[in-house]
């Protein structure tokens, strides 16, 4: 095979093994911004957290919201509001420290956080 | 049995056959159960036969550390003469081997826990994300969604028990509480076992063999009223590796690096570092042979 072939097919197995890592860390991140509280399960994202500072303002306390599940679910919104927003910064604050670590890899052992003999 | 009040914990049921150690893979994870959950109940299903073998190869104080609760049962010899499978260890090797999964519709009964997570041996725990479960509002709930790990791969056989059939709920993973609803669910799902002919003319599923996931399925149909997807999903989609792949090597308590057969290349693997997720390993020899690895880094 030509070193040039060669070239390409190794380009091509570090793009697959790239996009699957990404989409590995994708997942993860999902993941980890799942909060579950008095028997409900939320997804953290930004309308959530921007809904919840809404009712923070206004001078809510107690208040029902649908968890993924769309089931009602009463929570103290302040409490509530400081969890979501601190776990969302945490989560995406890795996410991106691990996502900028893969971008810059352009070796399948470095993106792996292998060494080159792939151990 | 002893029931605790109030309790949470962990079940899994753990037959060897001739050639997987399954009660082996049970001490792995539940190790793991007890470094990334922080669940120290787990009741382990097993045979006398397994048991030996675990105590002769991993010794009983090992397994005293990871498993508070063991249940040994009698084996249905001619049970598994009958259900066989075809395991494979990647594409190159693949063999018949007795499939022995009986007894999952007794999990209820077995259950020493107000609130069990039911979880198949080989589905690792490499995170802490299935503790959202404890307290949930549904009683009971499991997947029907899953992802391939390797992303380009695609099955749309797993989705229905047939092409124009029920959706498939996976009984990999199943949450529930001791309440009469999900008695009379696994009281389903043992007649189905008990009837397979009759449950099977009617759902029509595939091949001969017998699997929990049917059971499960046709019991999750007909306890939501004979509606489709009717019973809730764990807050955590279901992530699995196919019996194709392969296990490069065990990082640490979370992290695993696979060899996952690439989808239009048979016998041909990329590489992917699985971390901070949960994830069922088809593979059964493969985890076995990181099993020391692993165990090193749960002990």
């Amino acid at each position: 095979m030509s070193t040039r072939l060669t070239k390409a097919l190794e380009f091509a197995n570090y793009r697959t093994t790239i996009n699957n890592q990404q989409a590995q860390l994708k997942a993860k991140t999902q993941n980890l911004l799942s909060y579950s509280i008095n028997g409900g399960t939320f997804t953290i994202d930004v309308p959530l957290i921007t809904f919840c500072k809404q009712l923070v303002d206004e001078g809510q306390d107690q208040v029902v919201l649908l968890d993924i599940y769309n089931n009602p679910i009463k929570v103290d919104v302040v409490k509530f509001y400081e969890e979501i927003h601190s776990r969302y910064f945490e989560v995406t604050n890795d996410y991106y420290v691990e996502y900028e670590k893969l971008r810059k890899a352009r070796k399948v052992h470095k993106v792996l956080d292998l060494n080159e003999k792939g151990k | 049995m002893k029931k605790e009040s109030n309790s949470r914990g962990v079940l899994m049921f753990a037959h060897n056959n001739t050639e997987i150690d399954y009660f082996r893979l049970a001490v792995v994870n539940a190790l793991l159960v007890q470094k990334n959950l922080g669940i120290k109940n787990i009741t382990v299903v097993t045979d006398p036969f397994s048991l030996a073998q675990g105590e002769k190869t991993l010794g009983k104080r090992l397994i005293k550390k990871a498993i508070n609760n063991i249940i040994v049962i009698e084996k249905d010899k001619k049970f598994k003469a009958l259900n066989q499978r075809l395991y494979k260890d990647t594409s190159h090797t693949a063999k018949y081997l007795p499939f022995y999964n009986v007894n999952r519709c007794d999990a209820y009964e077995l259950s020493p826990y107000d609130e069990t997570l039911l979880i198949d041996v080989d589905y690792l725990i490499l995170s802490d994300t299935l503790n959202h479960c404890w307290g949930h509002n549904n009683e009971l709930m499991m997947n029907w969604k899953f992802q391939d790990i390797m992303y380009e791969r695609k099955d749309p056989s797993l989705a229905r028990l047939n092409d124009m059939g029920i959706t498939m709920y996976w009984a990999t993973v199943v949450y529930f509480r001791k309440t009469e609803y999900v008695e009379n669910f696994f009281n389903i799902v043992s007649h189905v076992k008990n009837n397979p002919q009759f449950y099977k003319d009617l759902y029509q599923w595939q091949g001969t063999l017998y699997r929990n996931d049917y059971s499960f399925s046709i019991a999750a149909h007909m306890m939501s009223g004979f509606v489709d997807k009717g019973i809730p999903q764990l807050p955590t989609t279901l992530y699995k590796s196919f019996d194709t792949d392969d296990i490069h090597s065990a990082v640490d308590k979370n992290t695993i690096v696979m060899y996952l057969e690439k989808p239009r290349s048979p016998g041909d693997f990329m590489l992917t570092k699985w971390q901070g997720i949960d994830l069922h390993i088809m593979n059964k020899w493969a985890i076995n042979r990181v099993s020391e690895e692993l165990l090193e880094y749960a002990r």
